[in-house]
């Protein structure tokens, strides 16, 4: 348990001199140190191969187990505990195309639950919620590859929201979507009651989504801390590839 | 981007459309096995004629099908002209070096029936039903399931990798590139068709990752939507017995 503004906070993610290095000898993530909290949205930033897509597929455990401790919710991420954990760790990849795999909507969406266990009943009542939940309802029935970019990027937060995930993983959640679209999304980021970690670029999103930032730089946490303070320092920004969002300039 | 799809036509009312799938498949393959084996020219052109019946009943159109099968019918017309110039036998017709059998036209005009109907009974199989639905079928009567992955995985992805196929090659003529039949042109389509394979298999990894996340342990499950009625055991037992029926006469001989 942390003390944040008064009120007592527990850890869900707990990472502990994390190190990875991929099979070609890239090393990708160097002595990553990281507390997150319940409740807490956390705006993941840094430039082109910092290791934050690296760094989010190790708190799903997908990428096996490097060097270091990675704790969620209490459970060490291990083989024995990967079910748990990717009920408990939700992922939005960056492209749909690649998280929306299966011949439908429904069977997306109930990808999930069905590999959680759930019965029948609970799977559909889930599939259901969620698409509701994106404003989606309705689609069931679609196949994924006709869908507009927009829709298919609600889509794959529903295939996610339907596990009941207590962390939402969001990889550049609005590459390529229209300012319309952007703006519904971040609508609908905003009113998720989930603990919530957002990689990418668009730092205007995570200045609206993300209480505090973590920058990486070449696979180390270079800088954490509020969002505000950190997205504003010019001199840190740009050293590591960055700008101070246009929303902070002239302050 | 518009591509013809095998389910098309799906949405149809039709006595093909309500048979259960998983039936339905087991069914019609029986009937398609059944005419791939006949070896009399009269009994194959009643299995085409058959053939012909179901695709009328499954209301999808004609010109659908013709379209589908001008392949086939051009394979077929290739098998016709090879085999009746390459059996020996009695001689039917001798045009300059060429003779042509009675034989050899029995046997390619019965390969060509036998394939025909075989073609077309595919339309009223696959094509009456949402493809999806067809893929859980196969999965329901036991097909294996890397083998239903692999269709399923063909089907949701050769939509992006023709769109991607498409950008790939606009972006070699946007610098001038104009496809031609010479070495130095096969030698761009080559490295191109290679990094759309590169770029295949790098999807195929963040496919592998996002599959991984929600659960996913090497076997692909869904809910199963169907239902069996009376109905559909009628309808099989129909195709099942006219199947039987046309290899009657080659048990009895």
């Amino acid at each position: 348990m942390i003390k944040l503004n008064g009120y007592e906070m527990k850890k869900i993610i707990r990472v502990k001199n994390l190190e990875y290095i991929y099979p070609d000898g890239t090393s990708a993530l160097k002595g990553i140190d990281l507390d997150i909290l319940k409740g807490e949205s956390i705006g993941l930033i840094g430039p082109n191969g910092a290791g934050k897509s690296t760094l989010l597929l190790h708190l799903n455990g997908i990428l096996g187990e490097g060097c270091g401790l990675i704790e969620i919710l209490g459970m060490k991420v291990e083989e024995k505990n990967l079910i748990k954990i990717r009920q408990k760790v939700a992922i939005v990849f960056q492209e749909p195309d690649n998280q929306l795999f299966m011949p439908t909507v429904f069977d997306d969406v109930a990808f999930g639950p069905i590999n959680t266990g759930y019965s029948e009943e609970k799977v559909r009542k889930k599939v259901k919620e969620a698409l509701k939940e994106v404003g989606m309802a309705g689609y069931e029935k679609r196949c994924s590859h006709h869908l507009s970019l927009g829709e298919k990027k609600r889509i794959s937060l529903a295939t996610v929201l339907s596990m009941q995930p207590e962390i939402l993983i969001l990889d550049e959640p609005t590459s390529n979507l229209d300012p319309r679209v952007r703006r519904h999304l971040i609508e609908l980021l905003n009113n998720l009651n989930l603990t919530k970690i957002v990689a990418g670029h668009d730092l205007e999103l995570i200045l609206e989504i993300c209480q505090r930032v973590i920058l990486l730089d070449e696979g180390k946490i270079v800088a954490k801390g509020e969002t505000r303070e950190v997205l504003s320092n010019k001199s840190l920004m740009e050293y590591h590839g960055l700008e101070v969002p246009l929303s902070l300039r002239h302050r | 981007m518009h591509l013809p799809e095998i389910d098309k036509f799906a949405h149809l009312k039709s006595p093909l459309h309500s048979w259960d799938a998983r039936v339905k498949i087991v069914s019609i393959s029986t009937l398609i096995l059944s005419i791939v084996l006949l070896e009399d020219i009269r009994v194959a052109f009643l299995g085409l004629v058959l053939a012909i019946i179901l695709v009328f009943l499954s209301k999808i159109p004609f010109s659908f099908v013709l379209v589908h099968l001008r392949w086939v019918l051009f394979f077929v017309l290739a098998l016709f002209v090879v085999i009746s110039l390459t059996v020996p036998g009695n001689l039917l017709i001798k045009l300059s070096f060429f003779s042509i059998s009675r034989e050899g036209v029995r046997l390619s005009l019965l390969i060509s029936l036998r394939a025909i109907s075989a073609a077309l009974l595919v339309f009223p199989m696959l094509g009456t039903t949402r493809f999806y639905l067809t893929l859980k079928a196969l999965q329901k009567i036991k097909i294996p399931a890397p083998l239903i992955q692999l269709l399923m995985f063909t089907y949701r992805y050769i939509f992006l990798f023709l769109d991607e196929e498409k950008r790939v090659f606009i972006g070699a003529n946007s610098r001038g590139w104009v496809r031609k039949t010479n070495l130095s042109s096969l030698k761009t389509i080559g490295s191109l068709v290679g990094m759309l394979l590169v770029h295949s298999f790098e999807r195929t990894e963040r496919i592998r990752d996002a599959m991984v996340s929600r659960g996913y342990n090497g076997r692909v499950k869904t809910l199963d939507e169907f239902t069996l009625s009376a109905k559909d055991f009628i309808k099989a037992s129909l195709i099942i017995a006219i199947a039987l029926l046309l290899n009657l006469f080659r048990w009895i001989r």
